[in-house]
């Protein structure tokens, strides 16, 4: 019986002082990951950087209208 | 609470706005979706303040929220149009609204591709800054399924774009092409 695929406590390990390659949850080296990972940030980045539709704004000046004053609301 | 807290909240959930629709945005594939969800998640927060633990991690909180809402939205579309496997949402592609300028086109696609979870987990730790830890709250999983849903999403994405053939890799495909030509 081989237990390799289905033993999700080596999963679990966060395998990050050694450089060896667990042969039940192959890694990518850390270049790829590096690059897959800076990719994602500048995408992120990105759409942090899109304004805050006004709608949003609108949204929470309404609540702040509403509960203007009085503190009860909630 | 007490209405002189009214205000920080009110910045403090605008401050919360952009977080939240970078990963609507990168969760739901398209901007207009997103914001309903972002919209949904503000009115929710707000209803539920109560529930809400004073000085614990507002920005989690609301991810909660909004992960939630995404998937019980997600939920009820896949039997709306009878889709057990998920096929159409397989299809679905990232539409911007109109005016907004999104790039990175060919990673995003390939996000778009990964399952639900694995995209889920890969945002929260990869691009939002929350730890294994906060992540699995918000996922409502453990931290052990975390890790192992961030490096089959990072296997997949690395296979679809294929980041070990090429060596000089920039933003995107466009600015390869761009340096060769």
């Amino acid at each position: 019986m081989t237990v390799d695929k289905g033993n999700k406590l080596a999963r679990v390990v966060h395998d990050s002082s050694s450089g060896r390659k667990l042969a039940t949850d192959p890694k990518l080296d850390s270049s790829s990951q590096k690059r897959i990972g800076d990719q994602l940030r500048a995408m992120y980045d990105e759409l942090m950087q899109q304004p805050v539709p006004d709608r949003f704004k609108e949204l929470l000046d309404q609540l702040e209208k509403k509960n203007g004053g009085k503190g009860a609301a909630q | 609470m007490s209405s002189e807290a009214e205000p920080d909240l009110r910045e403090a959930l605008l401050a919360a706005v952009p977080g939240l629709r970078a990963f609507a945005i990168s969760l739901a594939g398209q901007v207009d979706r997103a914001d309903d969800l972002v919209q949904d998640t503000l009115l929710r927060a707000l209803s539920n303040l109560h529930r809400f633990e004073q000085g614990t991690n507002l920005n989690a909180w609301l991810f909660t929220i909004l992960r939630n809402l995404f998937h019980s939205e997600y939920r009820k579309r896949r039997r709306e149009i009878e889709d057990p496997d998920g096929s159409y949402v397989g299809r679905l592609k990232v539409h911007p609204a109109q005016g907004v300028h999104l790039d990175f086109e060919d990673f995003r696609s390939a996000l778009a591709e990964l399952p639900d979870d694995q995209r889920e987990a890969l945002l929260l730790i990869g691009a939002s800054g929350f730890s294994y830890e906060e992540a699995a709250q918000i996922c409502g999983c453990a931290v052990g399924t975390i890790k192992s849903r961030v490096n089959r999403a990072r296997q997949r994405l690395a296979g679809m774009l294929k980041v070990d053939d090429v060596e000089d890799l920039g933003p995107d495909s466009m600015t390869r092409a761009a340096l060769q030509g």
